[in-house]
């Protein structure tokens, strides 16, 4: 889609651009670059090799035309910063500090400008000299200070203006009046009014865009959309009936294309801090070459990826054996068998399919859950250029519509792909008309999970129950009813002509993560200090977050009553961890049997290996006392010591890693914290150590895995255990 | 090196956010099935001359649902164990030599189900006389007590640290103890598996002269939450329905359906706030429902062996400069600008990805249902229900929601983060209404929708149309609505139920055969192909008619569009011979195709044809036109238009028009 472009940044470097003015608290060069940043790391950030840019700086301390011009005469106290050429990250890096107010006034913008227009056309023509189909673009930033010699300008406007290489110019004037915007500076300076005249007058006659800086730094914040060229992922026919074995069927030729497809944020790739800065060693075999072309970065080394293969040994039963990948064939798993299939009989496991677009049925549109569809959704359009087609699919357009029904179809869109089951629906808008598909579930795609009803309650008896506490009474039912109608966004918003209209529409709607790190790594791209605070994102990417204002407060009573009537409370977070120390908030089985009771309520329980978990459980819940809490918790400990140490291989570590667990779980609960602290200080020592009857190392790897370290602030308020040490607990 | 081990994180995590680990215990589900072997449950219902009659008798019924269980696990829970226990036989074996357990018979040990465990239930359920040796009752039963310790002993061993272990117990009587102290121990027994985290699920069958009655014994085993998820929803009581034998609909369609509804452990995706508006926030849990199963991707396998082994492969990154072995922590993140690497330390990247603040559900505010329209999808819909754990009096609030929802036709818009680090959505809020079948059991849940709508940055643009496309009118839109009036699925409704995906079945069908090396099927069962029969039935007439129809409209159509297409049509003359070749290209002269039964097809007819070249207008017809008559005549279709033009002609003096 895109095509070649040229963009000629002129910037207006004079002194007085480093003046702040009307109360900003920064300069207006500042201000200005602002702008031509975005616009530069914009570009940058695309990657096109294709995208060329160049900056001339105007009103500069010295004078550097960089060949562009021959004569150097009358162009003095300009800059042409670079060539026209392909923007990489060094280029702004280098730009960045010359690219500040100089200690003249002298220097005129209508000279640079004849330098840029000189500059895009050397450029942008071929050898021969004739002009290359290109989007050329000049953009002039300044604050119309300067002085200015106005003689060529008609030649300069012909020229921009040329048929064969037009030129579009915007020009940005810092405090510019611009009626349109609504800006107009008080008090201005005379000669910068006459000067916004003559530039205001120029820029009409190129058919270029004047208007007032501000604006501009404004317009940055709302995102830019991508509009990737749709490509299509099906052509071929929708078919009602088999044309091929039955007389009466209908076929019809469509082509089908992405109509939402998320857009997703730029992907980080891992990389590594270098060591071997210096040293030498292996320095010789390091791959410099090869990344550094990609990653010519001076801290930072690729990752590479390398796979292990490994088998349980035939000979060694509890052991692992490495094998090369050329030993290895392809094959499935069937639960846990292993099926080998030869790679040239691969296909055996595959449906033969082939491309089509099959209606199955029509559904009706009022019985249709609108949460069933499954996936993003794709226009279905005739074939381009297809009479028939346009006519044909037309009228099951309007007939789908006309009868409230949804097509059902299957839809193969490459021969032996997996067919999917499809939802065709009409869409007719004023400027085109198609159907929209969404997938549908199969069978197995339902997860047949029940829930109790919510508008009345069973009871075990089967008694149907419709006052609870689990229901709403009248109260609540109008409080919800008024406060939901008052939350109303439908017409909450406004169209360009005044009228009401829906609020949050999705065109209206920026995908939030996608712009903030596209503006963070533009952001970062021109400020590379590590000291500054990352920013925080652009409102409008913030609009959403929260129900607008003007409705909250619209509707504060009509909330605050349904507050009353809802009478919901915050579980004090207490209430859900030190509960299980009295007995009689156990949990009973359905029928509130006493257990304890019909054991004659116990006070101790020992704890039994063979019935590890649930014993200590019990031993915890039976008592209140410290000292046996802390035998029940050292007896644990011992279990979990002795199934390590008589693990065959790894053969018990899943059981010692559950018991480790509710070890930690209940003295978390019970706030002892330290008595699981101690245990897990020891157990590390011990794994690590192969105090336990061997190399016990992998049983420390699962514990580490699995977070069943150190107990921390974070989880249990009385442990002295900071977030960091419990951290620091996992690395060393 | 490689880090953590059979840990499987949750299916959400396919997208590439990072996630906090601490939130996901390995979420594991191991299913016992413990199946009682007694007289009664070995026996059969009497002969009926009613095909729907029972055939099975309770205890086969049971096997036959786990066979058709595991079956299915392998396909949707690839990882996850099952076993299946015997008890009550007259046989002791739990496969290791230990005889502590009496009357229990482990038919297959929990574990991930292997090719043989499948072919051996198999067997078990086809084969009477296999089934017949091993199913032989003790004459005193088995004690619960003992069986309920067997099962812990299987769960303790075989899946330790699995967040979800459930015994599923099918029996038919509801008093399976003598004494007093029997029915003590039972109790404790069943209290050690409530300490365990482990679940009973009872599958009660009701005899024909008794019907089982859960108060006697089980409600002392059986608790009312399950432990791992304390407040996950307490089911429906009428879930585990008594299952009467040998009347009604059959027992294993009964059983089938409750053992269904259990298949896969309910497991939340996240546990949130709901926020309705500032300072009033209930709690609420999200539930997949829906979620596409795709079948297993081949991997590595080891054939140097006696057995195939599968292999286990890990990752270990390392430097690419120095081939060092680096640790994860170590790994930094940098995104491609300019040319360059940007990078930021970690605590920036979360400052980045955290701005928008907690995870939440946030309303912003109420719009009509019909301000979701089905273009706007972008991915799967979650399920909420509410959860008392955090905020109580939820439920009610919930529920208060829903049914104005429901009653006004609204949805919410929110704001939705589902977890640190995850993108902000704008989901529409959709009320469901429980949905029951004709037996009453549950069909669609009653609760509330999350649907993920479109940013205006995921909205593509319409593909270039031509300026001034051919549009239906009104009498062949109604030719075509009668048609598809005809072929309403049944009640006007899609039921995934349905249709089975047949890319799924058939591939777990071939790799089945493969496993137990078994003739490989040849023919694919696929019901979601249209059944063209009943299409031809019902509305072959109808279609035949808007043939006729269209072909009219056609030709007053692209008469009067002709002035403005004069480019395109020349265009395309380029296109069509290399068309003409290919056999696919044949049915393009039949758009929308319609024969008559005297086989004088669509595309105009002879005579029509005739009228057009006498009034000099034949070269104003499209290729496509032309192609089609010819074709229908078992003329040549290949050529430019002029050529095509000349054989119509040809064809039409020859038939002296």
């Amino acid at each position: 889609m895109a095509g070649k472009e040229a963009t000629v940044y002129i910037l207006d470097l004079g002194a007085p651009m480093g003046k702040k003015r009307h109360g900003r608290d920064h300069t207006d060069l500042e201000w200005a670059l602002e702008y031509v940043w975005d616009k530069i790391t914009t570009t940058v950030a695309t990657g096109r090799k294709t995208a060329l840019m160049s900056v001339i700086g105007c009103r500069t301390d010295k004078s550097d035309l960089n060949g562009v011009m021959e004569e150097a005469e009358g162009y003095e106290n300009i800059t042409v910063f670079s060539e026209l050429k392909q923007y990489l990250l060094s280029d702004i890096r280098r730009l960045q500090n010359k690219l500040k107010p100089s200690k003249t006034n002298e220097g005129d913008l209508i000279s640079a400008l004849a330098v840029a227009v000189q500059l895009m056309d050397s450029a942008t023509q071929n050898k021969a000299g004739k002009p290359l189909k290109y989007d050329r673009r000049i953009i002039i930033v300044t604050d119309g200070r300067g002085e200015m010699d106005d003689g060529d300008l008609d030649d300069i406007a012909m020229k921009i203006k040329d048929t064969e290489a037009p030129i579009e110019i915007v020009l940005l004037g810092v405090d510019f009046d611009d009626p349109d915007y609504g800006y107009k500076e008080e008090d201005k300076d005379a000669a910068k009014a006459n000067n916004e005249e003559v530039l205001k007058g120029f820029v009409e006659k190129c058919n270029g865009n004047f208007g007032t800086l501000a604006e501009a730094v404004e317009q940055l914040n709302i995102p830019r959309l991508k509009q990737p060229r749709p490509i299509p992922s099906f052509k071929g026919e929708l078919t009602l009936g088999d044309p091929q074995k039955f007389d009466a069927a209908l076929t019809i030729h469509v082509e089908r294309y992405p109509c939402t497809m998320l857009a997703k944020p730029p992907t980080a790739s891992s990389f590594v801090v270098r060591t071997d800065l210096g040293t030498s060693g292996l320095s010789d075999r390091s791959s410099a070459t090869i990344v550094g072309e990609d990653h010519p970065m001076s801290d930072l080394a690729a990752v590479r990826h390398q796979r292990d293969y490994q088998i349980d040994d035939p000979e060694e039963p509890g052991t692992k054996k490495n094998v090369e990948l050329e030993e290895l064939e392809k094959g499935y798993e069937y639960g846990r068998t292993a099926v080998h299939i030869a790679e040239s009989n691969l296909n055996v496991v595959k449906l033969e399919t082939e491309p089509s677009l099959r209606i199955v049925g029509f559904a009706r549109e009022e019985e249709f859950k609108r949460y069933l569809p499954m996936s993003r959704t794709n226009y279905i359009v005739p074939q381009r250029t297809n009479q028939m087609a346009q006519l044909g699919l037309s009228s099951f357009i309007h007939a789908l519509h006309e009868g409230g029904l949804y097509a059902v179809a299957r839809l193969v869109t490459k021969e032996n792909k997996p067919p999917i089951m499809v939802l065709l629906s009409p869409r007719i808008e004023p400027d085109f008309e198609c159907l929209i598909d969404v997938e549908l579930p199969f069978e197995e795609d339902m997860r047949r999970y029940k829930f109790p009803p919510l508008d009345r309650k069973l009871t075990v008896s089967g008694k149907v129950i419709t006052e609870h506490k689990d229901l709403p009474n009248a109260d609540l039912t109008a409080a919800m009813g008024a406060y939901v109608d008052a939350m109303d966004l439908s017409t909450f918003s406004k169209d360009e002509d005044g009228n009401p209209d829906e609020y949050a529409k999705p065109e209206d709607t920026y995908a939030p993560l996608v712009h903030r790190i596209n503006h963070i790594i533009r952001w970062r791209a021109t400020h590379s200090d590590p000291t500054l605070t990352i920013p925080d994102p652009p409102e409008i990417l913030m609009k959403y977050s929260n129900p607008p204002s003007d409705l909250v407060e619209r509707a504060n009573s009509i909330l605050e009553s349904l507050k009353v009537a809802s009478d919901v409370k915050k579980v004090p977070p207490k209430v859900k961890g030190r509960g299980k120390r009295n007995r009689s908030e156990r949990e009973k089985p359905i029928s509130g049997l006493d257990i304890d009771a019909l054991l004659g309520n116990p006070t101790q329980v020992k704890i039994d290996p063979a019935n590890l978990v649930p014993s200590f459980k019990q031993a915890l819940a039976v008592t209140d006392d410290l000292a046996a809490i802390q035998s029940a918790a050292d007896a644990m400990a011992k279990e979990i010591r002795n199934l390590v140490k008589n693990s065959v291989g790894e053969s018990a570590y899943g059981r010692a890693l559950e018991a480790v667990r509710v070890m930690r779980d209940e003295l978390t609960e019970l706030e002892e914290p330290e008595m699981y602290n101690n245990f897990v200080r020891e157990f590390k020592k011990e794994l690590l150590e192969d105090a336990l009857n061997g190399d016990r190392r992998e049983m420390w790897w699962r514990v580490r895995g699995s977070k069943y370290g150190l107990i921390d602030q974070k989880r249990s308020l009385v442990s002295d255990v900071t977030e960091k040490e419990a951290d620091d607990f996992y690395k060393t | 090196m490689a880090d953590a081990h059979d840990r499987r994180w949750g299916e959400e995590e396919e997208e590439e956010e990072e996630l906090d680990e601490t939130s996901y215990k390995s979420i594991k589900d191991a299913v016992l099935f413990a199946i009682d072997v007694s007289p009664t449950m070995l026996e059969r219902p009497p002969a009926s001359e009613d095909k729907k009659a029972d055939r099975d008798s309770p205890t086969s019924a049971a096997l036959k649902c786990a066979y058709q269980l595991m079956q299915q696990r392998i396909i949707s829970n690839p990882t996850d164990m099952m076993g299946i226990l015997l008890f009550g036989t007259e046989k002791t074996d739990l496969k290791d030599g230990d005889s502590t357990f009496q009357n229990c018979y482990l038919l297959s040990d929990l574990d991930v189900p292997s090719a043989q465990d499948v072919k051996r239930l198999r067997d078990l359920v086809e084969d009477e006389e296999e089934a017949e040796k091993l199913l032989k009752p003790n004459k005193d039963g088995a004690s619960i007590a003992t069986v309920l310790f067997c099962a812990n002993q299987i769960f303790t061993t075989k899946a330790p640290n699995f967040s979800s272990r459930r015994l599923f117990l099918v029996t038919d009587n509801d008093y399976p103890v003598k004494a007093k102290q029997d029915k003590d121990a039972a109790v404790t027994r069943a209290r050690d598996l409530y300490d365990l985290d482990c679940t009973i699920d009872l599958f009660p069958i009701s005899r024909r002269d008794h019907s089982f009655d859960r108060t006697r014994f089980y409600d002392d085993l059986v608790y009312p939450t399950s432990p791992s998820d304390p407040d996950a929803p307490v089911a429906i009581p009428s879930t585990t329905k008594v299952t009467k034998s040998g009347e009604g609909i059959s027992l294993l369609r009964q059983l089938l359906s409750s053992i269904n509804s259990k298949a896969a452990a309910r497991r939340a995706l996240f546990s949130l706030p709901l926020e309705l508006g500032p300072g009033l926030k209930i709690g609420v849990k999200g539930y997949l429902l829906l979620k596409r199963q795709v079948h297993a991707k081949s991997c590595y396998v080891w054939v140097g062996g006696e057995k195939t082994q599968i292999v286990q492969q890990s990752t270990s990154h390392m430097a690419d400069d120095t081939a060092r072995v680096v640790e994860k922590t170590e790994l930094r993140k940098a995104y491609e600008f300019g040319g360059d690497a940007i990078t930021f330390l970690p605590d920036e990247v979360t400052r980045i990805r955290q701005c928008f603040g907690d995870p939440v559900i946030r309303i912003i505010g109420f719009k009509p249902i019909s301000s979701v329209p089905i273009w706007a999808n972008t991915n799967k819909a979650t399920f909420i229900y509410p959860s008392e754990a955090d905020f109580i009096g939820s439920t009610r609030v919930f529920s208060a929601l829903q049914q104005k929802l429901i009653k006004s036709q609204k949805m919410g818009l929110v704001w939705f983060i589902a977890r640190r680090n995850a993108s902000p959505t704008l989901c529409a809020l959709l009320p469901s209404e429980e949905k029951t079948d004709e037996d009453g059991e549950q069909q669609m849940p009653p609760g509330l929708w999350l649907i993920p709508l479109p940013y205006a940055d995921d909205i593509r643009l319409f593909p270039e149309q031509p300026d001034a496309p051919l549009k239906t009118t009104d009498a062949l839109t109604d030719k075509m609505r009668i048609i598809m009036e005809q072929l309403q699925l049944p009640g006007g409704v899609y039921d995934p139920s349905k249709y089975p995906n047949p890319d799924l079945q058939w591939f777990y069908r071939i790799l089945q055969a493969m496993a137990l090396d078994e003739d490989i099927p040849d023919t694919p069962v696929d019901k979601t192909v249209p059944r063209f029969k009943q299409i031809d039935k019902r509305c072959g007439e109808y279609i035949e008619d808007y043939g006729r129809a269209f072909e009219e409209t056609y030709v007053q159509l692209s008469r009067g569009s002709l002035a403005v297409r004069g480019k395109p049509a020349a265009k395309r003359r380029t296109a069509e011979p290399e068309d003409g070749e290919k056999p696919a290209a044949k049915r393009v002269k039949a758009e929308p195709k319609a024969k008559n039964e005297d086989g004088n097809n669509d595309g105009l007819t002879d005579q029509q044809m005739a009228v057009s070249n006498d009034k000099g207008q034949i070269s104003k017809q499209t290729v496509a036109v032309l192609k089609a008559y010819l074709s229908q005549r078992g003329q040549a279709t290949a050529g430019k238009k002029a050529d095509l033009i000349e054989r119509v002609q040809e064809y039409l003096q020859s038939k002296g028009m």
